[in-house]
C-alpha cells in the first residue's frame, strides 16, 4: 500500500515539477466526468456477497445514485513526455475518493518507419478495445464486457511498458509491446471464488472488495481476509505482459496479449495469497460501412493458489469468455449498440467444498445519445443467463436470469 | 483603315490566345458520383515547358487538429509554411523517404517554411494527436491543379499531346494513379469526366468521432 503511495506521489511531483518549468507548455487540463444512473434489476444480488452477475439487487431493486465522478489532470512536460492522473469517487467503493491512473507516457517524435514509446506508472494493460474514453469510460455501453469488467476490477500494471512499432507509409502499424509489473498477485480471486460479473466500475489503487459469504472461504482458507484487495504485492517477483498490435487508423485493430503474474501460490502475507493467473487475450475491431462498428474480444486463461491438494493446487481454474459487440451511428450523436457476451469458468481442483465452474451469457442493448458534446444520455438493458455452481452453497438454483435496467446521464468536460 | 488594324489586332489576338492556352477541364467523381475534394491532377507534353515556381511559400495549416489542406500540390523546389491556428500545440513530422523532417509547433508562432527538392509523396503526421494526416504532393510535371469541392478542375494549357496523372491517396489503384493520354489543340478541346473508385477504408485525418466525448484529444 505504501509503495502505491509513493509511487503515486512521484509520478504527481515530477508531472508538477516539470510543468512549472516548461514555460511553453501551459497546457495543464483538468477533464472530469460525472455519472449519474437510475437503475432497475430483478437480480437478487447482494453485492459481493453472492454469486450474483450485477453489483445491484436484493432490497434494492431501484436506485437513483451519484455512479461515478472522476477528475483527470494531464499535462505535457515537453515534446515527448506527457503526465496524466485520474482520481475517481465511484458509488460504494472501498475509499469514496482514489487514484485510478496515474501514467507517464514518453512518445518522442521519428522521422524514420521506427518508433519507440513507453508508458510509467499505474496503468490499464492494453485489453479492452471498448474503454477509450475519459476515465475508462465507453462510448458504446455503460455496461462493460465480462472480459472488461474483470480487468476493470483485477487488473492493473503498476510498472513499465515499453512499445517498439513500424508505421508503414499509408499509416496502418504494428507495434510490440511488453511489461514488467508488481502488485496485481492476487488478480484472479474474484474469477475463482465470486465468478465472472458484469459492471463498469474499475478499482482504484488502493481498492478491495468483499468476496461472497457463501462460499464459506475462511473455512478452507483460514489465511485469506474476507477482502481481497487487487493491487497488492505477495512475493516480491514481478510479473510480465507482452503482445503485439496491427492497426489500420480508422479501419482495423487487432491485438494480442499474453499475461503472467508469476505470482508465487504458496505465498501469504496480510491475509493476500498469491495467485498465478496466466491468460491469452485477443481483440478485433473493424469499422464496416453504413457507420458500423464491430468489437470481438477473447480471452482464455488459468488462475491457482495455494498449494498442491492431490494434482492441482488448492484453487486451480480455467477461465474463457468472448464478447460481439455491434455498434452503429445512427446519426450524429446518436448511437445503437447491441452486445453478446459468452463466458464462463472450468475448476479442476478436487476441492470439494469449492465448487467454482461457471457457464453464462448475456446481452446488452444500448441507446445513447450525446448532447452538445459535453451531455450524455443513455438507455441500456442487460440480461443475463448464468449456471454458476457455488449457488448450490446457497441452496438456490445454479441457474439464475438476471435483467438490469439503466438510464444515465454522463456528463463530459 | 486604323479601325481594320485594330479589328485585325483584335482577331490575331483572340487566335493567339487560343493556340498558346486551351482550357482542358474536367471532374473527378466516385462511382457512386461523389465529388472527390483535392485530387492532385498533373499534365506532361511532348514539349518540355519549366514550370513557374511560386516564389510565395504555400500553406497548410493546423485547423481544429486537422491538415488544412487535407491534400497539398507544389511544384519540386517550392516551398511550404506550416502554421497552427488551433491554440494547442503541434508536432508534425514526416518520414516519407523523399523527405523527412519535424517541426514543433507552437500556438501563434509561424516556424520557417520547408522547401521541398524531390518530387513524391509527402505523408504528414502530428506526434501528439495520431489521427491527423496530411499529404504533400509534390510534382516534376509542368503543370498540376487540384479538385474543388465540386471534384471540378481546369488547366490552360499549350496545345499539345499530354499524359494526365490524376492522383489521391485514398484511391484504389496501384501508387494511387490513374494516368491517361490526351491530345489537346483547337479542334479537340477536352472536358474529361473522371470516375474513380475510392479504397473501402481510408484516413480521414479528422477527429476520431466516437472519442468525441473524450475532451483529452
Amino acid at each position: 500500500m505504501k509503495k502505491e503511495i509513493q509511487l503515486v506521489g512521484l509520478i504527481s511531483a515530477m508531472l508538477f515539477a516539470n510543468t512549472l518549468r516548461a514555460d511553453d507548455f501551459h497546457n495543464i487540463q483538468l477533464h472530469g466526468e460525472a455519472d449519474f444512473r437510475y437503475l432497475h434489476t430483478d437480480s437478487d444480488s447482494q453485492n459481493n456477497t453472492d454469486f450474483s452477475k450485477f453489483w445491484e439487487g436484493g432490497a434494492n431493486r431501484d436506485l437513483f445514485r451519484v455512479n461515478e465522478a472522476a477528475l483527470t489532470l494531464q499535462g505535457r512536460i515537453n515534446w515527448s513526455w506527457t503526465g496524466s492522473i485520474t482520481a475517481k469517487y465511484g458509488y460504494d467503493a472501498k475509499n469514496p475518493v482514489d487514484i485510478s491512473e496515474a501514467v507517464l507516457l514518453f512518445k518522442p517524435v521519428s522521422t524514420s518507419p521506427w518508433r519507440v514509446n513507453a508508458r510509467l506508472g499505474s496503468f490499464f494493460a492494453p485489453i479492452s478495445l471498448e474503454n477509450t474514453g475519459i476515465a475508462w469510460t465507453s462510448p458504446y455501453t455503460l455496461t462493460s464486457s465480462a472480459i472488461n469488467s474483470w480487468v476493470g476490477e483485477e487488473l492493473k500494471t503498476f510498472g513499465g511498458e515499453a512499445t517498439v512499432a513500424y508505421h508503414f507509409e499509408n499509416g496502418d502499424h504494428a507495434d510490440f509491446f511488453g511489461a514488467g509489473f508488481g502488485n496485481n498477485d492476487t488478480a484472479g480471486t474474484l474469477l475463482a471464488f465470486r465468478g465472472w460479473r458484469l459492471h463498469d466500475y474499475e478499482a482504484t489503487i488502493l481498492d478491495g472488495f468483499k468476496l461472497p459469504n457463501q462460499a464459506h472461504i475462511q473455512s478452507i482458507f483460514t489465511k485469506q481476509a474476507l477482502t481481497t484487495q487487487p493491487f497488492v504485492e505477495v512475493d516480491g517477483r514481478a510479473g510480465y505482459y507482452t503482445g503485439f498490435n496491427l492497426e489500420r487508423p480508422d479501419g482495423l485493430k487487432f491485438r494480442a496479449l499474453y499475461y503472467d503474474n508469476m505470482a508465487n501460490p504458496t505465498i501469504v502475507e496480510n491475509g493476500q495469497y498469491g495467485w498465478h493467473t496466466r491468460f491469452g487475450s485477443a481483440g478485433l475491431k473493424i469499422v464496416l460501412p453504413f457507420e458500423l462498428t464491430f468489437i470481438e474480444q477473447s480471452m482464455l486463461g488459468n488462475t491457482q493458489m495455494g498449494g498442491l491438494v492431490g494434482k492441482h493446487a488448492a484453487v486451480d481454474v480455467n477461465f474463457w469468455a468472448h464478447s460481439f459487440l455491434l455498434s452503429k451511428k445512427i446519426i450524429d450523436g446518436h448511437r445503437f449498440s447491441v452486445r453478446y457476451d459468452i463466458f464462463g469458468t472450468h475448476k479442476n481442483d478436487e476441492l470439494v467444498q469449492n465448487p467454482n465452474a461457471e457457464n453464462s451469457s448475456a446481452w446488452t442493448v444500448n441507446y445513447n445519445w450525446m448532447l452538445l458534446k459535453h451531455h450524455q444520455l443513455n438507455f441500456e438493458v442487460t440480461t443475463t443467463t448464468s449456471n454458476v455452481t457455488m449457488r448450490s452453497l446457497q441452496n438456490i438454483n445454479p441457474t439464475q436470469n438476471e435483467t438490469l435496467w439503466q438510464m444515465g446521464y454522463r456528463v463530459f468536460f | 483603315m486604323q479601325n481594320q488594324n485594330k479589328l485585325f489586332f483584335l482577331v490575331l489576338l483572340v487566335f493567339s490566345v487560343n493556340v498558346s492556352a486551351l482550357t482542358l477541364s474536367g471532374t473527378v467523381t466516385t462511382t457512386e458520383g461523389e465529388p472527390v475534394f483535392e485530387a492532385v491532377i498533373t499534365a506532361v507534353g511532348t514539349v518540355k515547358n519549366k514550370p513557374v515556381l511560386s516564389k510565395a511559400p504555400r500553406k497548410m495549416d493546423q485547423r481544429h487538429r486537422e491538415f488544412v489542406s487535407h491534400i497539398l500540390a507544389i511544384h519540386v523546389g517550392e516551398s511550404v509554411v506550416f502554421p497552427n491556428s488551433d491554440n494547442i500545440q503541434h508536432h508534425i513530422y514526416s518520414f516519407s523517404p523523399t523527405n523527412s523532417f519535424e517541426i514543433q509547433l507552437y500556438k501563434d508562432i509561424v516556424p520557417k517554411p520547408i522547401v521541398f527538392d524531390k518530387s513524391g509523396v509527402v505523408v504528414l503526421g502530428c506526434n501528439i494527436h495520431d489521427w491527423m494526416v496530411g499529404y504533400v504532393y509534390v510534382t516534376d510535371a509542368p503543370y498540376f491543379t487540384q479538385t474543388d469541392a465540386k471534384g471540378a478542375w481546369s488547366l490552360n494549357l499549350p496545345a499539345d499531346d499530354y499524359t494526365l496523372t490524376l492522383w489521391y491517396p485514398h484511391l484504389d489503384s496501384t501508387n494511387n494513379v490513374q494516368v491517361q493520354q490526351i491530345k489537346l489543340n483547337t479542334e479537340n478541346p477536352a472536358s474529361i469526366e473522371q470516375k474513380v473508385t475510392l479504397k473501402t477504408t481510408a484516413r480521414t485525418g479528422k477527429p476520431p468521432a466516437e472519442d468525441s466525448q473524450n475532451p483529452l484529444y
